[in-house]
């Protein structure tokens, strides 16, 4: 991979970022009774890989990082 | 062998367990309505999979189901118990498999908030270095075996949690230990996390003690990150890691080819193990990494709810001193194909460039001018890897609480691309996992 595609890479990184933030822009107020839909188990967590496949990650790929999660929403209790 | 029996055995009394639960429930057909709050699958770790106390949320209010769900039923207690056997089967164009099963087990209250987890598992390795390969030499075996236990505790917007793993071979310890607070602010529609952990590794040479030869990495890793509500349906969150490492990590059994200067610019990408070999010096080092590492990632995430679909995505951005850069990009589409039933297609990219001290080929004028830094890991070389698949996962519980027994499957399937090593330019690799989780 040429340093070239890598600059590209980290354009689409910039971006993601840069989309990701704008929906902040628009934030609502979600009261404890409107989280259904972010009580579903698909929402939360950020271990959607199970160990096999989140090994196969770090022994494929020289980055780490990302395992960190917060999640807002459920009000599980 | 005698490990794999083992799991063989419990996952085929799990798989009678929950078969028979699955034809002792009312057939869904004039069957009540399912009542479970939670038709997904619970990823470890994640509050959501908790069933919300009595149909409300912390400030008291009524939770509103979802559209086509009813009310759970009252449960009779508020501690529940899972346990999974998970298997993961791995194969790559170089010769590597992988089979990796694992047990895993946790004990919760919802209501009070807290959370015992753990998990063991076996990597059992068959494989071979690409130039072992060519030359046709037997494979090496190993057995990896590894655990973590975590505890959580989150009574209501305050929360903490610990854990503690360890992986061990013959040639390889690890150690490690961690704890994360979490915090919930703005009525739960902003969180903020920050953890800390530290690990020591110990890397040997297999029939050799540690005593009498190891090297010795130490890990501090360091995250911090948010994640908002944006609507009923949005989350996003953006996470930031730095582990800083210190020690030789470098691997004792990796010797590195090295050329005089004007044949080491006519290898090739790729060249084959009997090119290597008549080109390169009598000299054969072993590998020799930096003593230091200070890695850095930023993470951002999407979670999308609609009406009978989820989307994930991340996005992850990664550099480090050694001159390494990366951009990881991760999705997965959940689709609700009934109360039962739920795929995902899944897709994956990463992209990296070369750590600073990489080269194709090491060069020397002589056994007394060898590079100080070396490496032959095609994992810190400049490299590509395209990968997807997806998904299944089948509810099997009894009507009503269709969740207490899942099997979920994925099969997933990566192209690499290495545009400057020697010996492999690229490799093709495949996936697959199984898995049961029984819910108490």
């Amino acid at each position: 991979m040429t340093s070239r595609t890598l600059g590209n890479g980290a354009l689409v990184t910039l971006v993601a970022f840069a989309l990701s933030a704008l929906p902040l822009a628009g934030c609502t107020h979600v009261k404890p009774w409107e989280r259904g839909k972010l009580a579903h188990p698909t929402m939360a967590g950020p271990n959607l890989p199970g160990p096999a496949e989140e090994h196969v990650y770090s022994v494929q790929e020289g980055a780490v990082g990302g395992g960190a999660s917060a999640e807002s929403g459920c009000g599980c209790n | 062998m005698q490990l794999s029996r083992l799991f063989a055995i419990v996952a085929i009394l799990v798989s009678l367990l929950s078969t028979s639960r699955a034809f002792a429930a009312d057939d869904d057909a004039g069957a009540p309505a399912d009542t479970s709050a939670q038709p997904g699958p619970a990823p470890e770790g994640s509050d959501a999979r908790a069933p919300a106390p009595e149909g409300e949320a912390d400030g008291g209010a009524p939770v509103a189901p979802e559209p086509g769900e009813t009310t759970a039923p009252k449960s009779t207690s508020n501690i529940t118990a899972r346990a999974s056997i998970d298997v993961g089967g791995y194969a790559d164009s170089t010769a590597t498999t992988v089979l990796t099963p694992s047990l895993s087990g946790t004990v919760e209250s919802p209501t009070a908030g807290w959370a015992i987890n753990g998990r063991y598992l076996v990597d059992v390795v068959s494989a071979a270095s690409p130039d072992i390969v060519s030359t046709a030499s037997p494979h090496w075996n190993e057995v990896r075996h590894a655990g973590n236990l975590g505890f959580r505790y989150k009574p209501k917007t305050f929360g903490v949690a610990a854990n503690a793993s360890t992986s061990y071979t013959p040639d390889y310890l690890s150690l490690s230990a961690g704890a994360q607070l979490t915090q919930e602010l703005d009525d739960k529609n902003l969180t903020l996390v920050e953890g800390y952990g530290y690990g020591r590794d110990t890397i040997g040479r297999t029939g050799t003690p540690f005593s009498v030869f190891s090297h010795e990495l130490e890990y501090h890793s360091i995250s911090l990150g948010a994640s908002r509500v944006v609507n009923q349906g949005l989350v996003i969150g953006l996470f930031g890691d730095a582990v800083l490492e210190r020690g030789d990590q470098s691997k004792p059994y990796r010797y590195i080819p090295i050329f005089t200067p004007d044949v080491a610019a006519t290898i090739p990408a790729g060249a084959s193990a009997s090119l290597v070999a008549s080109s390169r010096m009598q000299a054969r080092p072993l590998e020799q990494l930096p003593l230091e590492r200070d890695r850095f990632a930023v993470t951002a995430r999407l979670a999308w709810r609609g009406d009978s679909t989820t989307l994930r995505f991340e996005e992850r951005g990664y550099t480090d001193s050694w001159g390494l850069r990366a951009s990881t990009t991760d999705a997965r589409y959940f689709i609700d194909l009934g109360r039962r039933v739920m795929i995902w297609p899944h897709g994956r990219f990463h992209v990296q460039n070369g750590v600073d001290f990489w080269k194709r080929a090491y060069s020397a004028t002589s056994v007394h001018d060898l590079p100080a830094l070396r490496t032959g890991d095609r994992e810190l070389g400049p490299l590509f890897t395209a990968g997807g698949g997806g998904g299944l996962r089948i509810a099997l519980g009894n009507a009503g609480a269709l969740d207490d027994v899942a099997f979920t499957t994925t099969l997933d399937g990566f192209y690499t691309a290495f545009s400057d090593a020697i010996y492999v330019k690229e490799r093709f690799s495949a996936l697959v996992t199984t898995g049961l989780e029984v819910r108490f």
